[in-house]
């Protein structure tokens, strides 16, 4: 089987995109169900399968297994909807380089790499798990199921019914398939709302929701510069759009949250020390996906809070030695030596230089940095190559 | 009716019949990689595939394409990318260029990779002067994981930059026995390899 269709047909995803005027008419928090025990066969047989593809999970060569890493996830996610609450979900940390949190009907919950890289703080994390754990109180798995079974057994009574009747039923048939993504559509807002009513009463100030789509459409906007295309910004959503337009997002969590005016302290500090381990290897898998323009932005966001580190100016330098243009070669030259003089003279740092100043037509400055990084890692699976520019 | 009947039997003799969809190679004949940018002379018995990914690619099995495969990608000029992009505007890979190094050849396939199949895991293992038609070249090995079946594929390549183009052969196939029993033939493939713009 393949993996995809069944985690697809499984998961209710945030990745990407809203109706327009969204309301909330959710009251205050339901009182939370401890130990939850699936109802009814549908209930009962969705779980069955979100258990085994949690086994899968568990064992799969995507998980970032670093306790301390899910730890601290799990810990924002209490901190967001409650210890109470956050006791029924597992979460997985999956080494995926884009912005996506999926959830499953049993609790089970994954967080990719690439969310990890472009949140800013504690309450942008939050406010996406909060979105997701929202999903799974609200049983959106099952509801969704539910209404596209409805959806298409109706579609196949009406087109028996049409044929005994010579009628035409297309455009009944249209409206059916239109609910079923307007229903989906209204789940994703439900979550969104629901999620804002955690942040609200967590001690992350619940502005934070709405910022996460902000960035994610400056993002959009930085890669469509990049590749010449037009923005698209629009409120309304497409027939087929399973989530509502990230602009709508971005501005109903901000009414809302305006609306429940609370302050807090978003902790980006605290989260940028949480990554520090990881975030080298964030950035390297991002550099890799030929964004030029997208990634910028990304790392620009990071250094708002954390000043441009060695790590930053690394990865900046790598975006532009691999697209290596003359000019980019002097502007990765410049970076790689910013790095360095920051303190942040790691082999891959030196070498990056060393292989700069070669391509630039400086084999005598390179050959320098290149037996550096020869000296610092003589093991390295590179390093017979690496001696050619070495001894020319 | 009967025409329509007519037009979907003709249909699906033509999806059925194979015709000239793939080429045996026999062993022990010289072949062409299109039209001849690459010359070798294999020694086992290969199938090259009609399917291509890109203008200056063919791929070549013994048993089927993910089960072990040649990759050549024969004389790429600058400016071009390996692979055929899925949309040169949404999803632009990474382009061959001028002033690459040996070393950037191996970071110039991971780009491509990564980008064109959404490969979250893969690594470039180690990388050694080498030869191939007679030229300095590098060869050097690559692992990813397939994200739909998380099968661990093995690569090895030889490549080299040749009076402007890119020249690449590349041997894939599962980490799990298909690698180890093939690399063989590949490796002995590589040492037949002539360049036409050698």
């Amino acid at each position: 089987m393949k993996r995809p269709l069944l985690l697809a047909a499984l998961a209710v995803a945030a990745s990407a995109t809203v109706p327009a005027d969204a309301v909330d008419k959710l009251g205050t928090l339901a009182p939370y169900t401890p130990a939850y025990e699936p109802q009814g066969v549908d209930e009962r047989g969705m779980w069955m399968m979100a258990d085994e593809v949690e086994k899968l999970l568990a064992v799969s060569e995507l998980r970032i297994g670093d306790e301390e890493l899910n730890r601290y996830v799990e810990r924002v996610l209490c901190d967001t909807v409650g210890s109470d609450r956050c006791a029924g979900v597992r979460v997985h940390i999956l080494n995926i380089p884009a912005f996506n949190a999926t959830m499953y009907p049993n609790g089970a919950m994954t967080v990719w790499s690439g969310l990890l890289l472009r949140v800013r703080s504690e309450a942008e994390l939050g406010a996406v798990l909060g979105h997701e754990f929202a999903h799974f109180e609200m049983r959106h798995s099952l509801r969704g199921f539910e209404q596209r079974r409805k959806a298409t057994d109706a579609l196949a009574w009406l087109s028996v019914l049409g044929g005994f009747t010579q009628a035409n039923t297309t455009s009944s048939q249209f409206s059916i398939l239109s609910s079923v993504f307007q229903f989906n559509r209204a789940q994703e807002t439900e979550a969104d709302l629901q999620g804002l009513r955690y942040l609200a009463q967590s001690p992350y100030p619940s502005r934070a929701a709405s910022e996460v789509w902000q960035h994610l459409m400056e993002e959009a906007d930085a890669t469509a510069a990049g590749r010449k295309l037009k923005r698209t910004d629009s409120y309304r959503a497409g027939f087929f759009d399973t989530h509502p337009t990230e602009l709508s997002r971005a501005s109903y969590l901000l009414d809302q949250a305006l609306v429940y005016g609370d302050a807090g302290d978003g902790r980006s500090k605290d989260y940028y020390a949480a990554m520090k381990k990881h975030l080298p290897k964030f950035l390297a898998d991002q550099v890799k996906l030929n964004d030029l323009n997208g990634t910028d932005y990304i790392l620009n966001g990071i250094a708002g809070t954390t000043g441009w580190t060695g790590e930053l100016l690394h990865a900046r330098a790598e975006m532009f030695a691999a697209r290596g243009n003359p000019r980019d070669l002097v502007t990765a030259t410049t970076l790689y030596l910013q790095a360095v003089e920051s303190g942040y003279r790691s082999p891959e740092t030196v070498r990056g230089l060393g292989l700069s100043l070669v391509k630039s037509g400086k084999r005598s400055e390179g050959a320098k940095y290149l037996e550096e990084y020869l000296a610092a890692l003589p093991e390295a699976p590179d390093a017979s190559i690496i001696k050619l520019y070495v001894s020319q | 009716m009967f025409r329509r009947f007519a037009a979907i039997a003709l249909s699906a003799l033509l999806v059925a019949t194979p015709g000239s969809a793939h080429k045996v190679i026999e062993s022990g004949s010289p072949a062409k990689i299109l039209n001849g940018a690459i010359l070798v002379k294999p020694q086992s018995r290969w199938n090259r595939l009609q399917q291509r990914a890109g203008t200056f690619q063919e791929v070549w099995t013994i048993d089927g394409d993910r089960l072990n495969k040649i990759v050549f990608y024969a004389g790429v000029p600058v400016g071009q990318p390996l692979l055929r992009e899925r949309s040169k505007k949404r999803d632009p890979l990474p382009k061959v260029a001028a002033n690459m190094l040996l070393p950037d050849i191996p970071v110039l396939l991971e780009r491509t990779y990564r980008t064109q199949y959404g490969l979250a895991i893969m690594s470039i293992g180690k990388q050694e002067p080498a030869t191939l038609g007679g030229q300095p070249a590098i060869a050097f090995q690559y692992s990813f994981i397939d994200p739909d079946f998380e099968v661990e594929t093995k690569g090895e390549a030889v490549a080299v930059m040749l009076k402007g183009k890119l020249y690449l052969v590349a041997f894939e196939a599962p980490s799990t026995f298909y690698f180890d029993r093939d690399v063989a033939k590949f490796r002995e493939l590589t040492r037949t390899v002539t360049l036409s713009g050698a």
